[in-house]
Parts: structure tokens; sequence; C-alpha cells
């Protein structure tokens, strides 16, 4: 197909021609960003928080109603734990000072040497007075769980003791000890001569952080065993049953922990699912208005291809006529139609792969975007050229099927 | 004349009903999704206490370690510690001043049949009151004596006074929080700005209203924990009495001046104050103050989302897309029409009046767009809605971006058909008549 | 040349049919200049349009060359359109987008002629009817005259065996007609087969042979060899090559 003549004729009347690749050219710049957008926010959304069967999870906030001293703080959680486990259909449970994906908890500063000024870390700080690696099901990679022993009784309105073993996630164990194991190293808390020191015992895969922020910090995570009492808050536990029964277990908790207290509680139950849900909610729903605009965008910019190829079509419809009476068939009408619109969109194309660049430089510089991989742009390109030569194919079809006798008789017969 | 273009213009939409659909459909769909997004970054910027905005101030001291301390770098958390807020509070700095943190209590009802919840108030000094403009059904704030000496009394929310009391006055009743009996001595009428711009750190500041305030020297005589956010870069001894003199930040404070004029004479103030402090050796960084009006700081604290930004930016960028399209289908719409121009100069109608009668009918456009394209965004603003509840308190169209709809429907439809409609000016009579 | 027997073409347009052509017959051989008249109405039209193959008959039969036309597809016929057949139209029908030398070139392209030969044939085309300094020129900056002649170079240059005018002169002043129809005469008399539809009676009175359609049927009328190109002059002025 010959396109030297198509692209002088365009080049006589540019506006039409313009329009519609310029649409391409926008349509292109911000499908591209926003499916780049929409991927990144599913994939933030897939990770896992590293507990072995999130729907068999549930948190439990248990708080006397009136106020109560340290020590009865101390046996009324140990109590709770007792009935819990004894409810048929329980794993584990585990006293724990944060939930993963509750976006409520706290953390603390890291660091290799006291001396350091700087801290090498900072990392999501899960204080649990139970194993977690039973508790959450979390996968231990290196080394071992903490022993009974190791386990202290922290009073907290007497003490600020940190336990001498501790436990971290694999990136975190990276990002201090690159090439090496963390079991048996040493990390601070905090900096300066009262900086704690803390053994590592072992390494787990992962263990989200309550926030799961999108980048690295999300699954920067150290469990240290400590059982927390004397803060006037009640007991925060996690409960850990068998598939399925998690719902059943949750009912049966309320009622027996009820029946074992004396006092009046204020008991606060919360699933990890709900938790994952609530978390995740503002992307899921941005993911959709992404892929709303990027749906209508695709409407849009094919109606305007049709409507321009039709429009032309129409104004030459005498033209086309000449064309036949000189010999043309119809799928030499069809082609230079096609042509003309591959022309017109591989223009929008380039345009467009120009406008996403800029686009996605601006994103990132103002709204903290990720970088725009090409293979968006290239598959947006695709999806545009694809679309293109679709709409222009019925009205070229129609223009392959003027009659040649419009060359003598006129438009319109 | 214009209403016969008017009518001119009206008549030539329905003409063609296929391609007036897909031109209107277009435009609306561009301005929906515009003024949708454009709607939810509005309220959420919108200035929550204009009349005062500039004269409320957050003051911001770092109170950070030393050591590692580049010198440049931002403190991690913006909150007060216990030793400055009450400092400031003595101060006398401002026309008022307050210092508040969140707690969370079991409140017991008096009522046998209901029992007691965990309810989430406000921990602060009586002029909150007066300086937010917080309006009361019953009652009114506590005393400056109780305030002084911390008094066990409490101001209720609305929703939780009818909780408890029905719709009876429950002043001078008691409600016991934490095995404490307090009194009740004012009721706060519904008052929830959004975003809760008083205390944005720690909490959602979308959430639910406060439940209940309480003097704040209340709280830190019983004891009472923070419920929010607590930052300690130092270390800091066990219980509660060491976390009043400790480094942490927990509370946030705010200033009332008298005048906006006021705010350089109190930054003055400020600067003197951390400089004795650091004299005294307590403030050991050498770092600048800050000084926030309510504006500056929901800037600070980026209470519009940029997530929310994201998203007016594309459907921007989609509106672009709806008008260069619109452009297309308004030049094929007039260029139909060339012969009817031509028809039209020959009989006498100057350049000037093709030009108004196209301009008004791309206002017609514009104008049916906008009807089509509010429709619409009443729909989008509902799917908004549905992201968290955040955003479905915030998503909802006032009488502005009503107006705004118009203005942005119509006003794109003139853009776009600033092109088809010179075009239109310049067909010459004669070309037209000939070619028939 | 062209043999049409028995050719009928009916329309049918909502419920209404009309006869274009009944029964029509005419017979034209090589090297023939033809003039065809008719009132308005009289199927003139729909003649040329068959006879060019831009439109298919009812009945009958049409052989164009040697080559039975009824059951060729279209693409067949666009082929033999191709090769066999030049146009002119009144209305010039040139290309507005497209200068001289592509206009010529728009059937070359469809024959599949590989550039070289294209670009001899363009030359040739152009320098034959006189224009070929301005091949890059557009249309829009010719007078009618130059329009024309360059839909004639357009017809030519595929060196077809049948020339078919559509009243070529009837948008011309008549010095510009003058110089088509002296054109028109030097390429008849170099080999070409000449088909002319026309309004003009007197030309068609003057021509060498003259059909006239009425009501879809013909009249033949065969005369000598006047030259018709001097009919356009009403006074007996010297003809000059002019526009």
């Amino acid at each position: 197909m010959t396109f030297h003549p198509i692209l002088s004729a365009l080049l006589r009347s540019k506006t039409g021609p313009i329009l519609v690749a310029l649409q391409v050219g926008l349509s292109l710049a911000i499908l591209a960003n926003a499916l780049h957008i929409v991927d990144e926010r599913r994939a933030m959304a897939a990770r896992p928080s590293g507990l072995a069967d999130e729907h068999a999870i549930f948190s439990i906030s248990v708080r006397d109603v009136a106020d109560m001293t340290p020590e009865l703080e101390l046996s009324a959680m140990k109590r709770q734990i007792d009935v819990l486990r004894a409810i048929p259909g329980v794993v584990a449970v585990a006293n724990v000072s944060q939930m993963p994906l509750s976006r409520s908890g706290s953390t603390a500063s890291l660091a290799l040497d006291r001396r350091q000024t700087r801290e090498s870390a900072q990392a999501s700080m899960y204080i649990a007075g139970d194993s977690l690696v039973k508790g959450f099901g979390l996968r231990l990679i290196e080394g071992r769980d903490f022993l009974p022993h190791e386990v202290i009784e922290v009073n907290l309105s007497a003490s600020m003791k940190i336990p001498a073993q501790g436990m971290m996630t694999k990136p975190l164990a990276d990002k201090l000890w690159p090439q090496a194991s963390a079991v048996g190293r040493t990390i601070y808390f905090g900096s300066g001569e009262n900086a704690q020191a803390v053994q590592i015992v072992g390494v787990v895969e992962r263990l989200q952080s309550p926030h799961a922020q999108a980048g690295p910090e999300a699954e920067q995570s150290i469990v240290i065993p400590a059982r927390l009492y004397g803060a006037g808050q009640g007991s925060l536990l996690s409960v850990r049953t068998e598939a399925g029964q998690r719902d059943r277990v949750m009912r049966e908790a309320e009622t027996a922990l009820v029946r074992a207290s004396p006092m009046p509680q204020l008991i606060r139950m919360v699933t990890v699912d709900d938790d994952r849900n609530a978390r995740y909610r503002a992307d899921l729903a941005l993911q959709w208005a992404l892929i709303i605009v990027s749906v209508l965008l695709l409407l849009v910019t094919c109606s305007g291809i049709v409507g321009m190829a039709s429009l032309w079509v129409a104004q030459r419809r005498k033209q086309i006529g000449v064309r036949r009476a000189l010999g043309a068939r119809r799928i030499d009408i069809l082609r230079y139609f096609i042509a003309e619109n591959l022309i017109i969109t591989s223009c929008g194309v380039v345009t467009g792969l120009l406008l996403g660049v800029q686009l996605n430089q601006l994103l990132v510089s103002q709204l903290e975007v990720a970088h725009l991989p090409f293979v968006y742009l290239a598959g947006g390109a695709i999806m545009l050229w694809i679309l293109g030569v679709a709409a222009a194919w019925g009205p070229a079809w129609r223009a392959a099927r003027i009659s040649p006798a419009t060359a003598t008789r006129g438009v319109t017969q | 004349m214009y209403s016969y273009y008017f009518r001119l213009g009206v008549r030539s939409l329905r003409r063609n009903p296929a391609l007036t659909l897909l031109m209107l459909l277009t435009l609306a769909v561009g301005v929906a999704a515009s003024i949708s997004t454009l709607t939810v970054v509005h309220v959420l910027s919108g200035d929550p206490i204009p009349a005062k905005s500039a004269k409320l101030l957050v003051p911001q001291i770092d109170n950070g370690p030393v050591a590692g301390y580049t010198g440049t770098q931002e403190p991690k958390d913006l909150q007060m510690s216990y030793t400055d807020a009450a400092n400031l509070l003595r101060s006398g700095q401002g026309r008022r001043r307050t210092a508040m943190y969140g707690v969370t209590l079991p409140i017991e009802s008096p009522r046998k049949d209901l029992p007691a919840f965990n309810a989430t108030g406000l921990a602060s000094t009586r002029d909150f009151f007066a300086m937010f403009d917080v309006p009361f059904l019953y009652g009114q704030p506590w005393s400056k004596a109780d305030d002084d000496k911390g008094a066990d009394v409490v101001v209720l929310g609305r929703a939780t006074a009818q909780r408890l009391f029905g719709n009876n006055n429950p002043v001078g009743m008691q409600v016991t929080q934490r095995s404490t009996p307090y009194i009740v001595v004012g009721v706060v009428d519904t008052w929830a700005p959004l975003p809760r711009y008083y205390k944005l750190i720690g909490g959602d500041p979308f959430g639910r209203a406060e439940e209940f305030f309480i003097p704040l020297n209340n709280a830190t005589q019983r004891k009472i924990a923070p419920s929010g956010n607590v930052s300690c870069e130092v270390d800091r001894e066990p219980g509660f009495a060491a976390l009043l003199t400790s480094e942490c930040t927990w509370l946030q404070f705010w200033f009332e001046l008298g005048d906006a004029s006021e705010r350089d004479a109190l930054h003055g103030w400020l600067r003197n104050y951390t400089q004795d402090q650091q004299r005294l050796a307590r403030l050991k960084r050498n770092a600048p103050v800050g000084l926030y009006d309510v504006m500056q700081w929901m800037e600070k604290l980026k209470v519009v989302g940029n997530d929310s930004k994201l998203s007016a930016w594309l459907a921007f960028g989609f509106l672009l897309l709806c008008l260069v399209n619109t452009v297309g289908l308004l030049l094929a719409k007039f260029s139909a029409r060339a012969a009817e121009i031509g028809v039209r100069r020959a009989l006498g109608a100057s350049r000037m009046d093709i030009f108004r009668q196209f301009v008004i009918e791309t206002a017609v456009v514009g104008l049916a767009g906008g009807v089509l394209g509010l429709v619409l965004a009443f729909g989008a603003l509902n799917l908004i809605g549905m992201q968290s509840t955040a955003m479905a308190a915030v998503a909802h169209i006032d009488w502005k971006m009503l107006l705004l709809t118009f203005v942005v429907s119509v006003l794109s439809s003139l853009l776009a058909g600033v092109l088809p409609t010179w075009r239109a000016c310049n067909v010459t009579p004669a070309m037209q008549l000939k070619s028939q | 040349m062209l043999h049409m027997t028995n050719l009928s073409m009916v329309y049918r347009t909502h419920l209404i049919e009309t006869h274009a052509l009944r029964d029509f017959a005419i017979h034209v051989e090589e090297g023939e200049f033809v003039t065809v008249t008719g009132p308005s109405g009289s199927g003139k039209t729909s003649f040329l349009n068959i006879a060019g193959l831009l439109e298919e008959f009812t009945s009958g039969q049409y052989i164009l060359d040697g080559v039975d036309v009824k059951g060729l597809d279209d693409d067949a016929r666009s082929c033999l359109r191709n090769e066999k057949l030049g146009f002119i139209f009144q209305g010039f029908n040139l290309i507005p987008d497209l200068n001289l030398y592509n206009n010529v070139d728009v059937p070359l392209r469809y024959r599949g002629f590989d550039a070289d030969e294209r670009r001899e044939r363009i030359e040739a085309a152009l320098s034959q009817v006189g224009l070929s300094s301005r091949m890059k020129h557009y249309p829009a900056e010719l007078s009618g005259g130059q329009q024309q002649r360059v839909a004639i170079a357009r017809a030519l240059a595929g060196s077809p065996k049948l020339l078919l005018a559509d009243e070529p002169t009837g948008n011309l002043d008549t010095q510009m007609a003058r110089g088509v129809m002296e054109l028109l005469e030097e390429i008849n008399a170099a080999g070409t087969t000449i088909l002319m539809v026309t309004h003009d009676a007197e030309m068609a009175m003057r021509s060498q042979r003259n059909i006239h359609i009425i009501d879809g049927q013909v009249s033949d009328v065969v005369r000598g060899r006047p030259s018709l190109a001097r009919i356009a002059v009403p006074n007996d002025v010297p003809p000059t090559m002019t526009a």
C-alpha cells in the first residue's frame, strides 16, 4: 500500500487528522498511567501478611469497666487466655500488642551499635506474651521460636524492660545484615548507653506491619517476647482457629469470656479479613475509578475515530466514486481508508508516548506515584492501534461500497 | 435575536439525534468525572472555620535529641510534650489557648438496661469550646475553677447524651467513667467539621465525632493514658508520671489570636521561649519554631490525600479528551450546515450574525451537557462515597459545585466550539450555493 | 470495440420502476469518434455508466473490446475499467488534495505499474496536454480548461482503448472548450476510440456520427468527418491554443 499520496493528502487538510491524533495521544498517555497505577495497587493489596490463614484468625480486646490493679490485670489476662484455649476449634491464642493490617500499632528504632547516633532501621514492634509463630501461623525459616523462660512479664506502670531475645522478619534481617544470617546477632533498641540489647534467636519469612504501608517498611517487623500489663487498657488477644471454624468460635468466645469474669467487661472482636478490607478499601475504590475512566477513554476515542472517519467518507463520496471509475477495486478503497487511519493513529501513538512519559514525570514529582515502566506504554499503544483500525473499519467498509456511478451521477444517488 | 438563535440551537440538536446524543454524552461524562473528583478535593481542602482560620495557630516545637541531628530534618512527630504544653498554657499568649489529647474510657450508664461501652473522647481545657465555636445544646463548658483543679466534670456529645439519657437534659446528672462518677455540665450540639481539623493526628479525622470532653487536668491527675499517637525519641521511665515529665510528644496545642496581625509577635515570643528552654538544657536541638494556621496545618498534614488529587488530575485529563472529541463532533455538525450558512449569508446575514448564532448553539450544547453531566456527577459521587467513611461524608455537591458544573460544561463547549464556529463564519455564500 | 445488444436497464427506487434503457443496441468500431445526445432523463447517463462499467444492466449483452461484460464480478469490472477505459467528466473530478502529478498517478497505482513506468507515463501524458511544467501544482491553482486537460492526461496515462467523455466542455468558456476539443480530436486521430456525451446539438450535428437517445432508445445518424473543434467558435477566427 502506498502511503505517500495518502500522507500528502492528509497534510493538506490537517484539522481533522490532528484532532483524531490528539485524542489517540491523550488516551494513550492517560491510559498507560492509569493502568500502571491500577496494577501497582492491586499488587500492593495482594501482598500476604505472613499469617498462615487469614480467614481463621481474629483479635479480641477485653477491657474491664472498672479500674484494676496491674496484678489483677495480669491474672485476668491469663484467665482469658485459658478460657479461650478451652474452646473447641481453637488452634492457638496469643497475647499481642498489635495486629497486622489493623492500622494501629507502634514502631521501634533499632541500632546495630550502641554508639550510633542515627537509627539503622525502624521496625514495627510486636510484643507478644505467647508464641506468635503458633498464634499467627508464621513461617519460621531460620533459628527457633522463643523458649518459655525467655518470655518476661512487664508491669508497664513500673518498668520499661525489654526482653533479651527477639525475632525478626527476613526483609528486616537482610536490611541489617545483608549477606549473613541474623540468628545469634545483637540489635539495640534506641541508641546511646541506655539502649537495650536484644539477641535474635529466629527469623520468620514475613510479618506485615499494622499499617501495611506501600513501601518496604511494611515488611520490617520485630517480635519480642513479653507479656505487657498494667497500662489500664485491658488485653489484646489473637485467636487462631481451625479452617472454617472462625465465626462459631467468635460467638462462643464472647459467651465464654463473659461467663468467666465476675466484673462487667467491654469486649470487641475484629477479624483479620475485616482489617484487610478496611486497609485496602480506598485503594480498591481508586482502582475501580481508574478502570472506569480508562474504559470511558477508549469509548470516547473510538467514537471520535468512527465519527471522523464517517465524516471523511461522506465528504469524499464523489472522490471515492471517481477512484472506482478509474479502476480501484473495493479492497483498494478499504485499504486506502485503513492506511489513512493507521497513519493518523500512529501519529497519535507517538504523541501519546511522549505525553505519557511527561504525565508520569509530573505524577512522580507531585503525587508520589511510581515510575512508569515502558511495557504499559507499549501495551497501550498496541491497544489503541487495534482500536483505531477496528473503529475505522465500519466507515471504510461503507466507503468501499460506494458505487462507481457516483462519479457521473453525483452524490445524491 | 438571541432567543431566535436559542430556538435554532435547540432545533438543530433535535435534527440529528444520534449525533446530538453522542456529543452530549461525551461532554457530560467529561464534566461529571471532573466535577465529582473536584468536589472531593474542594470539600477536603475547604476552610472549616473561615471566620477564624487565620487566627487559630498550631505551634510546633522540636524537642528531639541532638544525637544524629543534621540541622535540617523535620521532627518525626508534630505533637507537643506535656512540659511545653503546660508552659504554653500558662504563658497567657494570644487571646486564648488550649491543649488536648485523645482518651478512650468505658462509660457506664445510670440505666441498668444499657451495658457499658467504650467511648472515645477528648481531654482539653475549657477554652477549646470557645476557640472552635463549639455549639452547645444544653449547659455550657466547665468553669475556670473546675478547669484548673481538674474536677470530675464532663461535657457529652449529643449522640452520647441521647444514648445515655434519651431526650432529657442531662446537665447535673452523673455518668461513671472507669469507676469514677463525673458530673455532666453540658451537651455539645451536633458538630462535625470534616475533617476534624483541630485534632488531625492520631485516630481518624473523618471518623466519629468525640463522644465526651473532660478537663485536661482531670485526665492527667487520674492518669488516663493517651489514646492516639505517642512518640518518644528518647527513652523514658515507666508510669504515667514519667510520661508527663518526658520529652515524648502526645498533645496537640492551639493558640487563638485576637487579630491575625498578632502572628509575628507570637512567633517571636515562641522563639524566645525555645531559646530559654535551650539555655535550661531541656530542648537540645537548635531547631526553628513552626507556627501554622488552620489551612497551613491541613496542608502540612496532607488532608487532601494524593489519591484524591490523582483522581482529580486524571479526571481533568479525561475532560480534555472529551473536549477534543467535541471539537471534532462540532466540526462535523457545522460542516454539514455549510449550505444553510451560505443561504443565510446570501440572504443578508453578516459574519457576526453567523458567529452569534453558532456561539449560542454551542452554548445550548453546553447547557444540555451540563444537565446530563450533573446527573452523572451525582452517580459518580455516590460511587466515590463507597470508598470509605471519609469519602462518604465528603462526597456531596453543594450549590457552589452545582453552579460550577454548568460553568465548566458551557465553557468547555464554547472552547470546543471556537474552531468550528470560526470555520462557519468563513463560509462564502457563493461557493456553497453553486455546489448545490 | 463496443457492442451492446438488447440492453435493458431498470431502476427500482422505492416502489417505482423506471426503465432507463430499453432494448438498447449500439455498435461502435475502433477509432470512431461518436457523440451521444438526448434530452434530460433520456438515459444518456445510464448508457454512459453502463458503457463505462460503472453500473450493471438488467438484461441484454455488452461486449467491450471482445470481452463479454456480463457475469464479471466487481473486481474484474474494476480491472477492466482500469486497463481499457479512460474517463473525462464535466466537473473534471480531480482530487483536490493531490497535486497534478499524483492526480494522474491514481489509475496507474491501481494498475500495479512500478515507480519508473508510472513516472514515464505521467510525464508523457502531462506533456501531451501541455501541462508538464506545472506537475507539482494543485488543481485549485489551475483554470477550468487546464483542469480538464489534466483530467484528460489522467484518462490517457493508462493507454486506454476507449475514452468516455461526459460533457467535457460543459463548464468551460468557448476558448477553453475549443482547446479541449482539439486535443480530443488529436487523441482520436492517434487511434483511441472516443464516446462523448454532449448537450450541444450543433456539435452533435457536425460530428462524424451521432447517437441520439430518447426514452431509452436509440436513433443513429452517421455522417462524414467534420471538425468538432470548429464549432466551439461561432465566428470564423483561426483557432489558437489558449487557456
